[in-house]
């Protein structure tokens, strides 16, 4: 009964039927509790959106995958320091991390929002090393600025492990790691003490739904004999049996491979049976580890397993899942499949696997046409086949299927490298290298809402707003449900003035989810537009209320307060957006404007400064940077800036505006004439360039010229306040020179 | 500035109100900044009832005349207009006639800057608080005093439904001379 009831609670869970799900489970758990069973449960609580209750019922559990799932309630509940407890225990320093590259990755994360960032860099790069598929981990990296470069991280060393974890999933987990795992887990996780932790992490993340759902699917790495092998990456161990049910089946590297692996693909995955094989735990295993060390022999079993395979959907069989579970990898994994949940990295993995596989499925479809249908429990032949593959995979010719699998993994490596290496520069604002590196991707990787959202970000740095506006534009047409980025592009709409698109923009977001913050953003954006700032703030308030870890919210709240200057509740807010994400260089550029009004001007120049030493392709920027100086009075330093950020940019007309303002005030006025005739020709319309040229001829009684250009400022139409000083200017003109005040 | 149209004065010079708000975008509201106070005020109809930004309350004095509402800044702030709504039709007598501003440091040295006659005004009045003098487009003060000096049909009490004071906004990039206002130069003017 306890096997019909937990298959039918993953089969609820795998078609999304939480209700289903949820009150089978209690019953489940009430009838029969066991830690594997509650691990299920928390599971589905966890799939319904209800981590609190996941967190209550797990608490306190000892085994891996249990600590995984409590940690991920406690991470949703934003309970830090205990998701940090369960994943490492502070009496047991040297326990392995639940999950693998997942439970790294999860702990990177918990140490990033707990301001610890060394410690958050270690673990996202343990994550990576344990599995070089999981982006996400290197996205983190690259927010923290502490990326190494995409081809150190995603090359061949790299592809090698990947290969060898494939191989190693493929054998044993293939389709009981899916939800079925649950029970495995428990036989699993207890009797663990296998050295080989990491690659099996990896697999159970991936197994899980995944698997399932995919009949190539399953490919966990586990790989780590039960026996308690010596669990080499370099060796190169197929997990028991189990795999051989589903379809996925590891890449064979020699003909034996082939046919053990076709073996595997049978059975694979029967999602319902895996209880079943889990009632056969590890002893199961244990044996039939002993007997997979037999060689090829069992190859000739396997041909008909093959079929099987082929024939995927028959999930007859559980024990052949069963006892791969067993395998080592089963013991790690299997507690952590279950916990595979929603990581990203499980994602990541599985899709990679599944294409992976796939690939290799569609090469033995080819080759194994004719055989029949049997379905083999023999996870002997699994694991046969895999010291078979190991050696052959040293020794004898890489057959088309290892190749294939090769390719595939290069491939796969290749284009996240190409992704990684974009994104990495893009985060460290070398937005231009970032674009040439993006450019780089074939044409339908490049038109995915993603990349097009990166591209546009990278010309918004460049304040490039036009192009950007552009590919953002782009980006909603391919994908127009992705908020990724859109709060970028509602900044580019501002700065680009367009009301009508920013607020349709904002609506559309709104539309399609109220709960998320780049909708709110967009709003806030749009009364900004219109100058209404406090209803701005109270837009921004509510994106920073629905995600409190969106930096940019924090900024942009803190720039209405600015703007209706109230620098207090503007400091508090920069200082949040910085407590989320130190390199966010907008914040610290907002404390440094709210510095500079408030006339402390060291504040300034230094949080501009560190404002530059994150972004320092910025001409705006340098700019600020520039005006705190000449504040300071260090009049040199600041002409240098702006010469810089004139350099740098050669749309941009404020650094040489600022230049001839700090020259006008050494009275270098030649100086600043020239640059100001320079700015004439670029910006004709703007009230502010004759108005300087007009006080400089004033200064230089020239009293003519001086008129002259006032009138063409007046002209212009500036806001009143600028008439009154240009007037004001004009009247003085005529009068005796010790009249001469403030202007 | 202000929109002194003919929907606002009449041939004697005297202002009518309009029916709608109309300030210019470079002019931004100062009240938050401020305290507000009154001379006197009947129970339920006070002081708050002329930032409301609701129509349908108002401000009823009850005392001698002039009745005062004082507008009190933390620093000297530029000011440049300020709006009154009032309605002839719904408050009759009780419609303020004419009206003299102040400003000062406190209330020690408050002095007339500008004196209006209405004549039975519907909607929103509007008064520059400049001067003739272009060059004094704004005022620089610490207390603007609105004084009603006699209502129509020589009430004793008033009614004011709303009252909002502008001034100019101030330049997004600190420490600069003039204001940008060409695109080109707004666009790299400041970061988001």
């Amino acid at each position: 009964m306890e096997t019909l009831m937990v298959d039918r609670v993953q089969s609820s869970l795998r078609l999304f039927m939480y209700r289903n799900a949820l009150f089978l489970c209690e019953r489940l758990c009430a009838e029969f509790p066991s830690e594997l069973n509650l691990q299920l449960l928390a599971t589905c609580y966890l799939r319904n959106n209800q981590a609190y209750c996941a967190y209550h019922i797990l608490k306190g559990s000892k085994m891996p995958q249990s600590r995984y799932l409590f940690a991920i309630s406690c991470f949703q509940m934003n309970l830090l320091r205990e998701a940090e407890t369960a994943l490492c225990p502070a009496n047991e320093p040297n326990a392995e991390v639940p999950n693998g590259a997942a439970g790294h990755y999860l702990l990177g994360l918990i140490y990033r929002y707990t301001g610890r960032r060394t410690c958050a860099v270690d673990h996202f790069m343990q994550a990576l090393a344990i599995d070089p598929l999981l982006w996400a981990a290197y996205e983190e990296l690259c927010i923290l600025g502490a990326a190494e470069e995409a081809s150190e991280c995603f090359n061949d060393a790299a592809a090698f492990r990947v290969q060898q974890q494939q191989l190693s999933e493929s054998s044993s987990q293939n389709l009981t790691i899916g939800t079925e795992c649950q029970s495995l887990p428990s036989s699993m996780a207890l009797g663990s003490g296998d050295t080989s932790p990491r690659h099996s992490k990896q697999l159970h993340a991936n197994n899980t739904r995944e698997t399932l759902s995919h009949p190539h699917g399953t490919v966990m790495v586990a790989g780590h004999p039960p026996i308690g092998g010596p669990s080499n990456i370099s060796q190169y161990y197929t997990p028991p049996a189990v795999t051989q049910l589903s379809g996925v089946a590891p890449p064979p590297l020699c003909r034996n491979a082939q046919l053990y692996l076709n073996a595997i693909g049978g059975d694979g995955y029967t999602k319902s049976n895996v209880n079943a094989v889990i009632q056969a735990p590890r002893r199961k295993f244990v044996d039939e580890g002993k007997l997979r060390k037999v060689s090829g022999r069992l190859f000739s079993d396997s041909g008909t397993r093959r079929s099987t395979r082929l024939s995927g959907e028959a999930a007859a069989n559980t024990n052949s899942n069963a006892s791969q579970l067993g395998g080592n990898g089963a013991n790690h994994f299997s507690a952590k499949s279950l916990g595979g949940l929603s990581s990203s990295s499980s994602k990541t993995n599985s899709a990679v696997l599944r294409s992976v596989t796939l690939r290799r499925g569609q090469s033995w479809a080819n080759e194994n046409f004719d055989e029949d249908n049997t379905v083999t429990t023999s996870s002997m032949s699994a694991l046969a086949d895999g010291k078979c593959l190991e050696q052959d995979k040293m020794g004898c010719g890489i057959s088309a299927h290892d190749s294939r699998l090769a390719s595939g993994i290069r491939e796969f490596l290749g284009l996240l490298r190409t992704l990684g290496e974009g994104y990495r520069l893009s985060c460290l604002y070398r937005s231009q290298e970032a674009l040439e590196v993006y450019l780089r991707l074939s044409q339908h990787q490049f038109n995915t809402g993603w990349v097009l959202s990166q591209v546009g970000k990278a010309h918004f740095e460049l304040v490039d707003y036009f192009e950007a506006d552009r590919f953002f534009d782009l980006a909603r047409r391919v994908s127009p449900y992705t908020l990724e980025g859109m709060d970028i592009y509602s900044t580019v709409l501002y700065h680009l003035e367009e009301e009508m698109k920013l607020s349709y923009l904002a609506q559309e977001l709104i539309s399609v989810d109220r709960l998320s913050p780049q909708a709110w953003c967009a709003m806030g954006n749009c009364y900004s537009l219109q100058k209404d700032h406090e209803t701005a703030v109270k837009n921004f308030q509510r994106a920073v209320h629905v995600d409190s870890r969106f930096a940019y919210a924090h900024t942009l709240c803190g720039h209405e307060y600015v703007a209706l200057e109230d620098f207090e509740n503007g400091i508090k807010c920069y200082q949040s957006a910085l407590q989320v994400d130190e390199r966010h260089y907008n914040a610290w550029y907002g404390l440094g404007v709210v510095y500079l009004r408030q006339e402390k001007f060291e504040f300034a120049e230094h949080h501009f400064r560190k404002a530059f030493h994150i972004n320092p392709c910025s001409s705006v920027l340098m700019c600020y940077l520039g005006m705190a100086l000449h504040s300071l009075k260090r009049d040199e330093e600041a002409l240098e800036i702006m010469e810089k950020a004139i350099s740098a940019d050669k749309k941009n007309p404020l650094p040489m505006y600022q230049k001839a303002n700090i020259l006008s005030s050494l009275e270098r006025f030649d100086e600043a004439l020239k640059e100001l005739e320079q700015l004439k020709e670029y910006a004709p319309r703007e009230s502010s360039v004759y108005a300087l040229m007009g006080k400089i001829y004033k200064r230089l009684n020239v009293h003519e010229k001086a008129m002259f250009y006032f009138g063409i400022a007046l002209d212009l139409k500036p806001p009143a306040a600028d008439v009154a000083t240009i007037k004001s200017a004009m009247e003085k003109l005529y009068l005796p020179d010790e009249l001469e005040d403030t202007l | 500035m202000a929109t002194e149209s003919d929907g606002e004065e009449d041939t004697a010079g005297k202002l009518t109100g309009s029916q709608h708000l109309e300030v210019d975008d470079d002019l931004r509201e100062m009240a938050k900044k401020a305290a507000w106070s009154v001379s006197s005020c009947k129970p339920g109809n006070g002081v708050l009832a002329l930032r409301d930004d609701n129509l349908d309350t108002y401000w009823q004095s009850d005392g001698a005349q002039p009745h005062l509402v004082n507008i009190q800044f933390q620093k000297k702030v530029k000011l440049q207009l300020l709006v009154l709504y009032v309605d002839f039709k719904l408050d009759e007598s009780y419609t303020p006639s004419k009206i003299s501003i102040r400003a000062g440091d406190g209330f020690h040295n408050l002095k007339e800057i500008k004196t209006v006659e209405f004549k039975k005004p519907v909607g929103w009045v509007h008064i520059p608080l400049s001067g003739t003098d272009p060059r004094e487009t704004f005022i620089h003060t610490f207390m603007l005093q609105l004084a009603v000096l006699s209502n129509h049909l020589n009430g004793r009490d008033t009614h004011v439904r709303q009252i909002k004071i502008y001034g100019p906004r101030p330049n997004p990039v600190p420490h600069q001379p003039f204001h940008f206002i060409s695109k080109e130069f707004i666009t790299y003017s400041t970061l988001k």
